[in-house]
């Protein structure tokens, strides 16, 4: 009995361990020849817009709205501030992919996890170039794959106009965070929602148009 | 030589700028600060619309927002954006209700921080908030306007802010307009239009 208890449990944890390493792959997506070595993110990428959203940000069931703005100040350099609906600053920071330097935080908001995972979530929204090492199709998308620090990003490309509706962070194993995007012109976003996968963080940032 | 000349002129409108701004003397501060206290405390209820200018150094334009704002004595409170987006926020009976394009939440307000967010924004639109306790006031008049700056004391709220200025048109007890400044310099402005005082305001104005 104790011997089939523990061949059943080897098994089982032989088992999830293997599913756990298996690695992240695309849904229904075939490999095709990497056709253009360089992509650009077009929905931050001019630094004549001020690029204006109403942000609403849901974590761990909290709720909370705020104004979101961007604005690319060089080639390498974000600036990104989050203000309440009244204006006043909550955060504000430049984000580059090797700096990040927070201007103002306000005090109730200064945690190291908190920052931390912003960052990372708007370097990878805001940084323009990105390297393709391979690509994909299925049905609908072209997917082109870039390296990210430990991680890789994953470019859908709608196959009917080229525009970019996904953008997938993953880790060697499994996604990390979905960026979607509703672009009319395919230069800017009217709407992008964030959804974390590893933990309860969603932002929806809408246009505001003056 | 276009470049000089736009130099020029910047810098002679920049001293006129200056040269219009005079400090008040005494006399005119006991005054004017006796008039306002005066007028606002027959304030029973207020209406009115404005436009908020959020400035940042780094953008090419303000951020506009607009709505309109009601307020009935003693605690009563709609602050109201409705472009371009729908947002809003009332204090009533010691709790905050707020409606974020359908969004609902209620929080309660009897801390001190909410108390003091609610004085400031009833007191910047009626103009009633020289409180030597909580700010160092310095007062300012221009052909058109005389100007409260106000700096809070409290670390509290200069986290927030580093200074309120208050508009009031020369004539009027009332402010036209309000500049929020942050330490760095980025500002909100709200200018205030259409409004009316001791108009009826329902009840129903405060539901969220």
């Amino acid at each position: 009995m104790i011997k089939w208890m523990i061949r059943f449990l080897l098994i089982s944890l032989i088992a999830v361990g293997c599913y756990s390493c298996k690695s992240y792959q695309l849904k229904q997506a075939v490999p095709k020849i990497v056709t253009r070595p360089e992509f650009q993110n077009p929905y931050f990428s001019n630094p004549e817009t001020d690029y204006v959203y109403k942000a609403h940000i849901e974590v761990y069931g909290h709720k909370a709205g705020g104004v979101f703005v961007a604005k690319r100040l060089n080639d390498s350099v974000h600036r990104v501030v989050f203000t309440t609906d009244f204006g006043n600053k909550i955060l504000d920071f430049e984000i580059s992919e090797t700096d990040f330097k927070v201007h103002y935080v306000l005090e109730e908001l200064d945690r190291k996890m908190l920052l931390h995972t912003l960052r990372d979530d708007f370097r990878l929204l805001l940084k323009v170039h990105h390297t393709i090492t391979d690509a994909f199709e299925n049905e609908s998308f072209e997917i082109l794959k870039a390296s990210q620090g430990n991680g890789y990003l994953y470019f859908h490309l709608d196959k009917k106009n080229q525009q970019l509706v996904k953008l997938i962070a993953a880790s060697k194993r499994k996604e990390k965070v979905v960026f979607e995007f509703e672009s009319k012109n395919s230069t800017f976003a009217e709407t992008i929602s964030i959804n974390h996968k590893n933990i309860q963080l969603q932002i929806e940032l809408k246009q505001i148009i003056n | 030589m276009k470049t000089n000349l736009f130099l020029l002129l910047s810098v002679l409108l920049g001293l006129v700028g200056i040269a219009q701004e005079q400090k008040m003397t005494v006399a005119e501060i006991t005054s004017f600060k006796t008039k306002v206290e005066r007028e606002t405390q027959g304030i029973k209820t207020l209406k009115t619309d404005f436009v908020q200018y959020k400035h940042m150094d780094f953008l090419s334009k303000d951020i506009e927002t607009s709505g309109k704002m009601a307020f009935k004595s003693p605690n009563h409170l709609n602050w109201q954006y409705t472009k371009p987006y729908q947002y809003s926020i009332v204090f009533k009976n010691n709790k905050i209700y707020i409606n974020d394009q359908g969004n609902k939440s209620t929080v309660d307000a009897k801390s001190k921080m909410f108390e003091k967010i609610n004085k400031l924004i009833v007191g910047s639109v009626s103009g009633n908030m020289f409180d030597d306790k909580e700010f160092v006031i310095s007062y300012f008049k221009t052909k058109e306007f005389y100007i409260a700056k106000l700096e809070p004391k409290t670390t509290t709220v200069k986290k927030y802010i580093k200074q309120v200025e208050l508009f009031f048109p020369l004539g009027e007890a009332t402010v036209s307009q309000v500049k929020l400044i942050e330490s760095s310099g980025d500002f909100t402005r709200i200018v205030f239009k259409n409004k009316t005082i001791n108009d009826k305001v329902d009840d129903s104005v405060f539901t969220n």
